[in-house]
């Protein structure tokens, strides 16, 4: 099959489908969004009280500024070092606070039995899970913009404080830099998705597991396509293209390479990957809803 | 069928829409990012190096081989800061396997070899082969990274400066000068390159060249190099006629040449220089005896009865 048909039956497979049931999602649409929106604002509310996640946020920041302390390199490769070692810094502790914020999301809810008031209102469990979700996606939105606010800072002082040399100069490449974090925060809501999966069927350990082991294979799903192409029993090509089509693809949102080298990144590339990232997550968020449907709470 | 079962089977359909129409989209995102997704990246760029971390290090390190890179590039900056030359190969070696895309990593790798463990080694075989090293690692940086006019420039100025092929490398300072962003003066190297070895047929063409490349007058670096180029132009349009200032600029490059160590350029029926039959080198026209082996110029041409002039040409073409 090619991928152009693909595309065409895939579309019209979800036009199909949501013709058909068109009765059913169209109240529930309406209905949904202010208490998805409701059950998001207390999800934030409680990750502010995490302490956890401040001081992390914290030790981001003073990591970023202690970065401006290679002074011994030349200012072509000061920019290059606080380039990818910021984007590096923004990426992984945004990771890991995704992992650990939204891995608690619902386990705890179910542990600490709230999730029967919540759901004894006017609730439904789809719309629970989706405001956790969105509850999860500000918090990291938040703690983002923050680590890449630190990070522009850092680069436009260093752009001042070095002095360019004829032959090397010190280029903030901020435009870039903004890019890549941006990239990077699609990645973590792919990721975060994902963990929201898991925890509606797995316990809070468990979870956290899986994130670590998704957020490696996800990282690496050139070498995974490559080991496919040339695996040579049949059962093996098999299951490296499950992994492959099931495991979300962070590769594609990781532009540090290119904004590290100062090479020309088109803009439009983004669509690509964040299409497919939405894709993902509708997907993704739709198992979450089906399976947190039919727990027994 | 029950409305609960009917619903799953909704979902279960726009699941597999929503998978279907992202099929293209990944093959989409595989050609905007070759340098990223190209399924040879691995096997190709990177079995082809012998020392450093293996492919697999590589590919497990998966989007933090940029930083990986980094890290090792500040080990090799304090190897080289601690004088430990010849440690900090593997290590270059590493950081353009790790991010083939850092160009000054590829540069600095290049010129460390051709350049200094050039000058450090003591034999003619040891500087052959870190001259070639050099050269090779360069002509690997610009493989990968075709469309980079500071790795092409770095490998054609290696050429022309360090192993003095000006022909090959006068083909590299015209590729890189073809990419928007190119300094003005890789334009003047590329006719230079022709200039030092008297090529004219290549010189005129390439001056030709140079006087149309950069015409913007509002760029002071640009008017700069319009004044080179035309007086350049001027310069040699008027003695191209001339045989015997053609003779004085090869004396000058011969002098040059003599002080570099390099293999005299003899120009048929010099005035100026006599070829010495045994050792093969030149010596000023006229001379008794050859400068540098000493051996008797006037009783050997004499003996082979034939002029001086003609040895020096026969002595040119062998060369």
């Amino acid at each position: 099959m090619t991928p152009q048909l693909a595309f065409l039956i895939g579309l019209f497979i979800v036009i199909v489908a949501l013709v058909l049931t068109r009765k059913q999602w169209a109240p529930a649409v309406l209905h949904a969004v202010p208490s998805i929106w409701r059950i998001a604002k207390i999800t934030v509310a409680e990750a502010r009280r995490r302490r956890v996640i401040q001081a992390v946020v914290i030790l981001v920041v003073l990591i970023l500024i202690s970065m401006t302390f290679f002074s011994y390199l030349s200012p072509q490769e000061q920019s290059r070092m606080l380039i990818s070692g910021g984007l590096a810094a923004v990426t992984v502790f945004g990771i890991l606070l995704a992992i650990f914020v939204a891995a608690f999301l619902i386990p705890q809810e179910l542990e600490n039995r709230t999730v029967y008031a919540i759901l004894a209102k006017p609730v439904r469990r789809f719309e629970f899970v989706l405001g956790k979700y969105v509850g999860a996606l500000i918090i990291l939105a938040v703690i983002v913009v923050t680590m890449t606010v630190v990070l522009v800072g850092v680069l436009l002082l260093q752009d001042k404080l070095v002095q360019d040399l004829p032959d090397s100069a010190f280029d903030p490449n901020i435009g870039g830099v903004v890019f890549a974090a941006v990239m990077s925060y699609f990645a973590i809501a792919v990721l975060t998705a994902l963990i929201v999966l898991i925890s509606t069927v797995a316990s809070t350990t468990m979870t956290i597991i899986s994130a670590f082991i998704i957020w490696a294979v996800g990282s690496l799903q050139s070498t995974i396509s490559d080991l496919a192409a040339h695996a040579e029993l049949p059962v093996t090509k098999a299951l490296l293209t499950i992994v492959y089509i099931v495991v979300p693809k962070l590769e594609n949102f990781d532009f540090r390479h290119e904004v590290s080298n100062f090479m020309p990144v088109s803009y439009m590339a983004a669509w690509n990957p964040l299409l497919q990232g939405i894709g993902y997550v509708a997907v993704v968020m739709i198992l979450a809803s089906v399976f947190f449907n039919d727990r027994q709470v | 069928m029950g409305p609960r079962k009917s619903r799953n089977l909704l979902l279960g359909f726009l699941m597999v829409g929503i998978l279907l129409m992202l099929i293209p989209v990944q093959e989409a995102i595989h050609k905007s990012r070759p340098h990223v997704f190209d399924p040879d990246r691995k096997t190709k760029r990177v079995s082809s190096i012998s020392i450093g971390p293996t492919p697999a290090v590589i590919a497990s390190l998966g989007g933090f081989r940029t930083v990986a890179a980094d890290l090792l590039w500040l080990k090799a900056v304090r190897i080289w800061d601690g004088g430990s030359w010849w440690a900090m190969l593997p290590i270059l070696d590493a950081v353009t396997q790790l991010d083939p895309q850092f160009i000054l990593a590829w540069q600095v790798y290049g010129w460390h070899a051709a350049y200094n463990l050039h000058a450090e080694s003591e034999t003619i075989v040891d500087k052959r082969y870190w001259l070639a090293n050099g050269v090779k690692t360069l002509e690997r940086g610009v493989e990968a990274n075709p469309s980079n006019w500071e790795m092409i420039f770095e490998l054609g100025w290696t050429l022309y400066d360090r192993a003095h092929e000006p022909w090959r490398a006068a083909e590299y300072f015209y590729k890189a000068d073809q990419f928007p962003g190119a300094k003005s003066y890789i334009t003047r190297l590329y006719y230079r390159c022709f200039e030092g070895v008297m090529d004219f047929d290549r010189l005129f063409p390439a001056l030709e060249y140079a006087k149309g490349r950069h015409n913007d007058p509002t760029v002071s670096d640009d008017v700069q190099h319009q004044v080179i180029v035309n007086r350049d132009y001027d310069w040699w349009m008027q003695h191209r006629d001339d045989p015997l200032e053609h003779r004085r600029q090869i004396v000058i490059e011969n002098t040059k040449r003599a002080e570099r160590s390099v293999p005299f350029y003899l120009y048929p029926d010099d005035p100026y220089w006599d070829v010495c039959p045994i050792c093969g080198l030149p010596s000023p026209k006229g001379s008794d005896v050859c400068s540098v082996c000493s051996a008797p110029l006037k009783a050997l041409s004499e003996r082979a009865g034939r002029p001086s002039s003609e040895s020096t040409a026969s002595a040119g073409e062998r060369r």
